[in-house]
């Protein structure tokens, strides 16, 4: 087995003992493993490839930069990285006119879809199942609440907006998120079994 | 608490978790959060679903040039965290760890981690038919605490992952640590076991919490023990497994 071997098999949570203790090399590895799920995520909400670089680029620098507020017990490392991924692309969605860009757009928030990349390894492999596995319970939701859903979530909007645009009333949007994230959960429960 | 902020609030909770309430609303929803252990609930409930919402994302590779540029940007931090702290390089400790971890460490800077080696490192981890080695602590040439990552039945438990954290010499029991793991029914429990020549030895049982976290006692002294594995079982255990492992650790 290679030195290089003796890191990279390490499980994300081992690797962030070593990211915490300021270890460029374990960052790089969390970056090699969640970078593509990162960037991913950002362009689906921007829509933009330069914005989502610029996304992933702040949000895995805050991430090298805080890195001693991960807690384990709060869930998992992927978890964590991709939630700030998140939380960066909604501060750039709410801050500048991509929101107006994309409001005027066909696209909307639709998926983009890019040539799949060369499938490589059983991991990237895993991750496109595991992609499959969450949409097809999203897919079983009602329109309704998945659009509230999608809107906010992966759009960025608020539940004011999103009740602008569909005019309806703010309470009716509320529902309707905590609605389909109750039977997404569920969904998500009963395909795993 | 009164109940009627706890119903003024009640509908926020998927808005919360989806970052739709404006900054003031979130604020206000997380003081409440503070003090109501029915919101506190519902937000445990429904968070596993929100946190699926990216991994509905199919994987794109990011260009090459962000990662150059990130790690440009990471190694700049801990140069100048170095030279804030007038750190240089001292050859002697951090040269054995990175003999041990060689390349993958080739281009690392000394940092406080590596002055202080002393410090028991926890590292070493095999992943199925590897191999099982060991790493030493950077000072004493001591066996240290390994983790070893569990192989998982991704079409039982996709999200599933867990690592068991082996104490040096495996002369004591340990943890088996689990993430993404799917909540068992209430007459279900999750029952982890351990191989010793061929004997299967019960060890524990346990349940995951809403986010798919649990942990669990591995009571046996882990040498010659082959094999950690956690089976689905009903409520109060089984003599032996009735299924086969959704999570394996190879020993």
């Amino acid at each position: 087995m290679s030195h290089t071997d003796d890191i990279e098999s390490l499980a994300d949570e081992e690797v962030m003992h070593l990211v915490r203790d300021g270890n460029p090399r374990a960052f790089e590895l969390l970056y090699d493993r969640h970078g593509g799920a990162g960037f991913s995520l950002a362009y689906r909400m921007v829509g933009d490839r330069v914005t989502a670089e610029d996304i992933s680029q702040e949000a895995f620098l805050s991430i090298w930069r805080s890195r001693h507020r991960y807690q384990a017990d709060r869930g998992s490392v992927r978890t964590w990285v991709l939630g700030i991924v998140h939380h960066r692309a909604i501060d750039a969605l709410r801050r500048n006119l991509v929101h107006d860009r994309r409001r005027s757009s066909a696209e909307g928030i639709e998926e983009r879809h890019e040539a799949p990349e060369r499938e490589r390894t059983d991991v990237e492999a895993a991750r496109r199942e595991e992609a499959a596995h969450v949409r097809s319970a999203l897919g079983e939701l009602p329109d309704e609440q998945c659009r509230v859903i999608e809107l906010a979530y992966f759009g960025g909007f608020s539940h004011s907006q999103i009740a602008e645009m569909l005019e309806m009333p703010i309470g009716t949007v509320k529902g309707r998120m905590r609605l389909g994230l109750d039977k997404l959960r569920k969904g998500l429960k009963e395909k795993v079994g | 608490m009164s109940v009627e902020r706890h119903q003024m609030h009640e509908e926020d909770v998927g808005a919360y978790l989806l970052r739709a309430l404006s900054d003031v609303e979130h604020r206000r929803f997380e003081a409440h959060l503070e003090e109501c252990p029915v919101c506190q609930d519902e937000v445990s409930r429904l968070r596993p679903a929100v946190n699926a919402l990216p991994r509905s994302v199919y994987p794109m590779a990011p260009p090459s040039a962000l990662k150059a540029s990130l790690m440009a940007e990471v190694e700049r931090d801990v140069r100048g965290r170095e030279e804030a702290a007038g750190i240089s390089h001292r050859p002697g400790a951090s040269a054995r760890v990175r003999r041990r971890l060689g390349g993958a460490f080739g281009s690392l800077r000394p940092t406080v981690a590596w002055v202080s080696a002393s410090v028991v490192l926890l590292i070493g981890v095999v992943s199925g038919a590897a191999g099982l080695y060991a790493l030493t602590d950077a000072t004493g040439g001591e066996e240290s605490s390994r983790s070893v990552v569990a192989q998982v039945d991704k079409t039982r438990v996709p999200f599933g992952s867990g690592s068991l954290l082996v104490p040096a010499g495996s002369r004591e029991g340990t943890v088996l640590r689990v993430h993404g793991m799917p909540e068992l029914e209430s007459d279900s429990v999750y029952q982890v076991w351990v191989r010793r020549d061929g004997e299967v030895i019960s060890q524990s049982l346990f349940h995951v919490g809403e986010n798919g976290d649990g942990a669990a006692a591995v009571t046996e002294d882990l040498r010659d023990v082959d094999a950690v594995m956690v089976t689905r079982e009903s409520a109060g255990g089984a003599k032996a497994p009735s299924e086969k492992p959704v999570l394996y650790v190879k020993l």
